[in-house]
């Protein structure tokens, strides 16, 4: 308990709140800016933290972290443009919601979401510290893979009703993610010689295309006719509220964490399984999934912020970052001369167990800025006419892919993905399949090549874990199936 | 020194749209009459981009982002640092390369831009397309495995009864996998271990540690903290010995084989940059790597910090470049 005494001491210092509350609205905007991700953010303020103490340092890039992380999701439900890729699930539900008019109250769900799955995680990783260590270092190419095709299956739940156009649209980001260097043999692959594709498609241009882009130009087309946007409603919370989002919240936040542990893999794909998993949970009651489901839109916000917490625990416990932006916090601490790793837990509590606390604090100073910014956006997007909202989201969209890696061609992949996007909204084939293929794609391969190389044969199938997720990965297939079958008999 | 590429032109029609705008733009700026650009009178007069070809957060971003905001005084000028990723590094290496040879665009050196030509990934030539300005790291490779394994030296690697290893590498033609073909083709062990290219040291050094594989290459510096914790047991070292692994760690050398692997970090211009200009840069960025600030952030990041100016460097490079191909061609992964 002692422990948490000192880590207490750490953070009840103003400047370290300071730094928190700085943080979190910085990783707001950089996290509400299509393209601009909170490793941009937390990398572009690293040198700064060098000046600080370890503490305080930390806590300035978990504030931009949590709040990136959360803020991502603004611009996917107020005009469908996902700002990171973890919020390209709560693009469906969460639109639909803000153009019946609701948008104060989607923004509501997915700041308690993001809340509540950042506080949920934070205690699971506290907690659970040391065994996710094991858990984390355990998981091989084998496991990885396995993963991935459980994770594969989440394209069911997103195409409902269309499977076969969402199996296709799946395809399609699988055949793009084979597009560049090959992994184990470092060969060209499909790059027809040019060096730009030698280095891949990043799937981030290809989203903001897709859902942006390709909305904007919709929009362009509707411009003569009705008006998509409802009168926007004030929205205010109550307990039968609370009650209904309670359960999918905690599924999310939990699943978001434990996929967040993994290293690698990152709240990208947590939030869609977690979605996955609160559409089979709500049985008969989830023909509202896709439409502006409260629930579903709770599941994918809790989900991608438990994986910030998550992502921390390979990254504390091992030296080994859980993603991206982990791996830059490692820099902030190797510069002090600190190793992470179990040592850290020993020699500086007051680091550690300040990180958690000091997390948490990351999390309602979060709860605080989002809840009572929500009517705010709300308000402006909808004073904005439609005129100037879509022509201002596209110059963000080429802005936003450009800044990505300097580099114009994933401009250029932003526009044809946004031509791609359009072609396939007007031929009713769902698009978040193609952005999981792409995601899923590369982990599924690396995954099953090097587990052969390892093993030299396919024994690895029948080892504990990839057998367990293989188990899984079949019962969520067939209920899927069993589900359409119904479905197209009915 | 010519810095007109022929098979440019090549590319440009494979290449789209706007990849042909950019490549025109570049052909221009370098096209064929112009041999080398002239040296200008008080060089610098305007800020200095440099083009980082890795993520930021990571060694070389961080090292360049350092020496350069120590290097705006001694060279009397400010640097604004680009970081364009992707390709391992291919597309940074290239976008400074294509670059008017001025002195006024420059790039953080990897050793990848000696390797990455052998995979057909990128026409990068460092003796033709290079000049070298200064080096200001390097750090050797080295192997490692798991503490419960039950490999105690690097003889152990040749008399095991187990005659396939998996050797876990940051990825296919990263310095970390050629570093370790090339120790295995010296020590006979070419047939004993596999390359298991992960995506990433930190992906390697997870799988040395949980077991997957039965070992790990990585630049020493990165197997520090996992040797002195005690998860990791170094057996060898590429190169120089290094102060921080236990004493009985051998170096190649000491085993009695030659071979060495570093990975450097340094500087580098587009060849053609005015030698006036080269000389310039050199000292005043030497100037800045021996600060005491630069030299703290070294230490405190666990990088050697370790000199070559810049005829030295370009010589590096263009040796390392003959080496790494030998490798890769009695390997057999091209053609």
């Amino acid at each position: 308990m002692s422990d948490w005494l000192i880590g207490l001491e750490a953070i009840a210092d103003p400047l370290v709140l300071l730094l928190i509350v700085c943080g979190v609205s910085i990783g707001i905007v950089v996290g509400a800016l299509p393209g601009i991700s909170a490793t941009v953010g937390v990398a572009i303020l690293l040198p700064f933290t060098f000046a600080l103490e370890p503490i305080q340092g930390t806590m300035l890039l978990l504030g931009i972290y949590g709040g990136a992380v959360y803020a991502g999701s603004i611009p996917a439900i107020l005009v469908r443009a996902p700002g990171t890729p973890a919020s390209a699930a709560s693009v469906d539900d969460g639109n639909a919601l803000a153009r019946q008019g609701q948008a104060d109250q989607a923004l509501k769900v997915s700041v308690l979401g993001s809340t509540l799955g950042g506080i949920i995680g934070v205690i699971l990783l506290a907690l659970l510290a040391p065994v996710l260590a094991s858990f984390a270092l355990g998981f091989g190419p084998a496991a990885y893979f396995m993963l991935a095709l459980l994770a594969l299956t989440v394209v069911a739940a997103v195409s409902e009703g269309r499977m076969l156009k969402g199996l296709i649209s799946g395809a399609l980001g699988l055949a793009i993610a084979l597009i560049g260097l090959d992994t184990i043999q470092g060969f060209p692959r499909l790059t027809g010689g040019s060096p730009e594709l030698a280095s891949g498609i990043d799937y981030i241009p290809v989203m903001i295309g897709l859902f942006a882009v390709a909305e904007a130009f919709l929009q362009f087309e509707n411009r003569l006719g009705i008006s998509l946007k409802a009168k926007g409603q004030r929205f205010s919370p109550g307990l039968g509220w609370l009650k209904k989002l309670a359960p999918s919240a905690i599924l999310g936040s939990v699943i978001g964490f434990i996929i967040g542990v993994i290293p690698g893999t990152g709240g990208d794909i947590g939030s869609f399984v977690a979605y996955n998993e609160a559409k089979r949970a709500a049985r008969k009651d989830r023909r509202n999934f896709g439409h502006g489901d409260i629930r579903g839109l709770v599941s994918a916000e809790s989900a991608k912020n438990a994986g910030t917490a998550g992502a921390l625990a390979p990254t504390l416990t091992l030296g080994i970052p859980g993603d991206v932006t982990s791996a830059v916090l490692i820099g902030a601490i190797t510069v002090h001369g600190l190793q992470p790793g179990p040592a850290l837990f020993d020699g500086s509590p007051d680091l550690v167990y300040g990180i958690f606390i000091g997390f948490l604090v990351v999390y309602l100073v979060l709860l605080l800025l989002g809840w009572f910014g929500s009517g705010l956006w709300a308000r402006m997007i909808e004073r904005v006419p439609a005129t100037y909202l879509w022509p201002t989201g596209i110059v963000l969209a080429v802005l936003g892919s450009y800044s990505l890696r300097s580099n114009l061609f994933d401009v250029m992949v932003m526009l044809i993905a946004a031509v791609l996007g359009y072609v396939m909204i007007k031929g009713g084939f769902p698009l978040a399949p193609l952005i999981i293929g792409m995601i899923l794609g590369p982990i599924a391969e690396e995954g099953f090549r090097l587990a052969m190389i390892l093993e030299g044969d396919l024994s690895w199938v029948l080892q504990p874990l990839p057998l367990v997720l293989l188990l899984m990965t079949v019962a969520s297939a067939g209920f899927a199936l069993r589900r359409e079958l119904r479905s197209t008999a009915s | 020194m010519s810095v007109h590429h022929p098979d440019l032109h090549r590319r440009v029609l494979a290449g789209t749209s706007l990849a042909l705008g950019a490549a025109l733009i570049i052909t221009a700026c370098s096209g064929p009459d112009q041999q080398s650009v002239q040296a200008e009178e008080g060089f610098p007069s305007r800020s200095i981009d440099v083009v980082v070809p890795f993520a930021p957060g990571g060694s070389a971003d961080g090292t360049t982002r350092q020496l350069v905001a120590e290097a705006e005084e001694a060279c009397g000028t400010s640097f604004v640092i680009r970081n364009e990723t992707g390709g391992a590094g291919s597309v940074g290496f290239r976008s400074a390369l294509d670059s008017t040879p001025d002195g006024y665009t420059l790039g953080t050196a990897a050793i990848e831009m000696s390797i990455l030509e052998h995979f057909g990934i990128v026409d990068i030539l460092p003796e033709r397309d290079v000049q070298g300005i200064i080096q200001y790291s390097e750090q050797p490779v080295a192997i490692a495995v798991p503490a419960d394994s039950p490999l105690e030296t690097f003889e152990d690697l040749q008399t095991s009864e187990n005659d396939r290893m998996t050797v876990a590498t940051s990825g296919t033609g990263s310095i970390y996998h050629l570093g370790f073909e090339g120790m295995a083709l010296v020590a006979g062990l070419e047939d004993r271990l596999v390359n298991a290219p992960f995506d990433g040291t930190a992906s390697a050094l997870q799988a040395a540690m949980g077991g997957q594989t039965d070992a790990v290459t990585a630049g020493a510096a990165e197997l520090r903290p996992f040797v002195e914790s005690g998860d990791l047991r170094a057996l060898a070292v590429f190169g120089d010995p290094v102060d921080y692994f236990p004493e009985e760690v051998p170096t190649l050398e000491e085993l009695g084989y030659d071979w060495d692997s570093t990975a450097v970090l340094g500087i580098y211009a587009p060849a053609g940059t005015p030698d006036e200009h080269v000389e310039f840069l050199s000292d005043c960025l030497d100037e800045a790597r021996q600060s005491e600030s630069f030299s703290e952030y070294m230490e405190t990041t666990g990088l050697n910090q370790v000199h070559r100016d810049a005829q030295e460097f370009d010589a590096f490079l263009d040796e390392e470049y003959d080496r790494y191909g030998e490798v890769v061609r009695e390997i057999g992964l091209v053609e």
